[in-house]
């Protein structure tokens, strides 16, 4: 059942991701993209990661994609691109370089082999305690995620328990670049006369 | 009877039922972020250019969820929390500079924007 949904899934997002960067119509790249997130969402709760999966179709399906049809209602730029081009001639180093970059990660995926999987949470833990040893509660281990299935009950509170313990000056710092994005975007869609 | 045939069908269902291994996810995560790195090079589009990198971004992020199962970690979840902050705040500047480019140059087309060329 899982194998057939991911087959599914899989076959549906890279479809739609070709179908995103052949289409000439804007527009209708943006609503392919959708669709791409919304299968990663799918992958996410096949790989028993549920909250990400939420925030995947609230931020990026939903946030994300609609200031970007919003921007692309407003510029109205949703007429095809014109055929005829001063830098056509690149097109062809651009599909090398593409292609090239398609081989390297073919030999990089073929040639790499997984580890295995980490079967013991002591194991886990031990690593994790020995290379991040920060202001941690010493009585709570690392928690171990538990991939789909059983026991997923308390998978967003640990999840959030990682996240503002030991990623907290990360988590802290997010905050202050989104507020760097807010304060450059009004900045940046301002009207100023005296530069045009 | 049906203990013989369950046991003649199991092993034809076994990956069909067993979960998808990391590797299928690398391997889709590849296949994803060369399309988005296609898209970068071949499109004119500053609009669509933009959308080829989120996509970009997603596919490092199925392979961090992946490796997250893989090794038991939180980890990689948070990272991929990280990078989605990091593609909000990215796309709220470029959406705007793309707007203050299309006031200029009334043109989201890459190669209309040259004003770097000496």
């Amino acid at each position: 059942m899982e194998f057939i949904i991911f087959a599914l899934a899989a076959a549906v997002s890279v479809a739609a991701a070709i179908m995103m960067v052949l289409n000439r119509n804007a527009m209708y790249s943006a609503l392919f993209l959708v669709l791409t997130f919304f299968c990663f969402a799918v992958f996410y709760v096949l790989l028993g990661a549920y909250f990400l999966a939420v925030v995947q179709v609230a931020v990026y399906a939903g946030a994300i994609m609609v200031l970007m049809l919003f921007v692309l209602m407003l510029l109205n730029v949703s007429h095809p691109e014109a055929a005829d081009r001063r830098l056509a001639f690149l097109r062809p180093f651009a599909v090398i370089a593409g292609l090239i970059l398609v081989v390297e990660l073919a030999v990089a995926v073929s040639r790499g082999s997984a580890p295995a999987v980490a079967a013991s949470p002591s194991t886990t833990s031990g690593s994790a305690l020995a290379t991040a040893t920060v202001s941690r509660p010493v009585a709570t281990p690392t928690p171990v995620y538990e991939p789909a299935g059983e026991a997923t009950v308390g998978h967003t509170q640990l999840l959030a328990s990682v996240l503002f313990t030991r990623y907290l000056f990360p988590f802290e710092v997010t905050s202050i670049l989104l507020l760097g994005a807010i304060l450059g975007a009004a900045v940046l869609a301002r009207k100023r006369p005296e530069l045009t | 009877m049906p203990e013989d045939l369950s046991t003649l069908i199991a092993p034809l269902l076994a990956p069909l039922i067993s979960p998808v291994p990391t590797e299928w996810y690398l391997v889709l995560s590849a296949i994803l972020f060369a399309i988005g790195s296609l898209g970068v090079l071949l499109r004119k589009n500053a609009l669509t250019i933009f959308m080829s990198v989120e996509l970009m971004l997603n596919a490092v992020n199925l392979s961090f969820v992946a490796f997250s199962r893989q090794f038991g970690q939180f980890d990689g979840q948070i990272f991929v929390f990280f990078v989605m902050a990091v593609a909000a705040a990215e796309v709220a500047i470029g959406l705007a500079i793309i707007v203050d480019i299309f006031r200029s140059r009334n043109s989201v087309d890459i190669d209309d924007v040259s004003w770097l060329k000496g």
